[in-house]
């Protein structure tokens, strides 16, 4: 039913740092955890898969002695996203009809 | 969000809804530093309206209040950029906008001080000064020192700028409402003395930034309480 989907971004976790990530320039890595709910361990893995895929830049600074890492969607991310959502949409609106 | 759990059409779209409504709530204005402004500028006007009103004299220039709440300003601004998580999009353009103004009305500023200096140097220079004539001779004509006529109209122009960028960005109707105001202030002061302009302009900075600010302020901790 969602062979077309990409897969990168058909799993709750990544579709969840992408959606949050989609409307804002960046955050920080403590911001998605919060927000999303999953442990750092998960998120951490996650991430990697959508920097991966070349779906978000990831970048890993100090702020007051302590590590920061913040998270941004690519161009390459936008549209993959973008893509996602007119799937859905066409899912959709084949179930509605 | 422990798991990978697999998504329903309709579970991906509620997923991407709700996250987007999370990252939308998210940073929320404080309304302190629109709160400091409002009272600065409005404290300012009021008391050098009252100065010529009353006659009144202070011991330092009430505009150099401006100066304190700077320094405010940069506490504030390093404080909350250790707080914030997020940075939006609109952010550095709206703080891009700050800027500029603060530096406009630096400007402006040094406009007002220098030139009516140079331009009484440079009249001298060329043989004729300026004189104050009464009409009906009444008194002898004075020398008259040049000076920018109806200055603070220009400040509440400029007031209304920001605001109105901020507003529209931000989709904030007090600050849009606010800027439209002082646009009306500014129209206003064109024809009143400037006793009345600076009355104005504390009516500008009050209805741009004190009111918007008290709104965010009050939302903030709404907000707050209802996390906590």
């Amino acid at each position: 039913m969602f062979k077309e989907l990409d897969p990168i971004l058909h799993s709750q976790l990544r579709l969840a740092v992408m959606s949050l990530l989609i409307g804002i320039k960046e955050a920080e890595f403590t911001f998605i955890k919060e927000k999303t709910n999953a442990t750092a361990g998960n998120l951490s893995v996650q991430i990697q898969k959508l920097k991966d895929a070349g779906y978000v830049d990831v970048k890993k600074q100090f702020k007051d002695n302590y590590p920061l890492t913040t998270c941004s969607i690519t161009k390459k991310g936008v549209e993959a996203f973008e893509k996602y959502v007119k799937a859905l949409q066409g899912y959709l609106h084949t179930d509605t009809n | 969000m422990g798991k990978q759990t697999t998504l329903s059409e309709k579970e991906s779209l509620a997923l991407i809804t709700s996250m987007i409504q999370k990252a939308k709530a998210s940073n929320h204005e404080k309304g302190i530093a629109a709160i400091l402004w409002g009272v600065t500028i409005a404290i300012a006007s009021l008391l050098s309206y009252l100065q010529i009103e009353l006659n009144l004299e202070f011991p330092f220039d009430p505009f150099l209040l401006i100066i304190v709440a700077i320094v405010f300003q940069i506490y504030i601004s390093v404080k909350e950029s250790k707080l914030n998580k997020v940075t939006k999009h609109e952010d550095a353009a709206i703080n891009a906008v700050w800027l500029t103004y603060g530096i406009s009305i630096l400007g402006l500023v040094a406009y007002i001080n220098i030139v009516p200096n140079v331009s009484a140097q440079l009249s001298k220079q060329e043989g004729w000064e300026f004189v104050k004539h009464y009409i009906n001779n009444t008194k002898p004509d004075e020398i008259l020192s040049p000076f920018v006529l109806s200055s603070y109209s220009l400040f509440i122009l400029l007031y209304a700028f920001p605001t109105l960028v901020t507003g529209i960005a931000k989709k904030f109707v007090p600050m849009i409402v606010g800027a439209i105001l002082a646009y009306v202030f500014f129209i206003i002061s064109c024809f009143t003395a400037l006793k009345f302009d600076l009355l104005l302009g504390a009516l500008a900075a009050i209805v741009c930034w004190l009111i918007p600010g008290i709104i965010l302020r009050r939302k903030f901790l709404k907000l707050h309480k209802n996390n906590v």
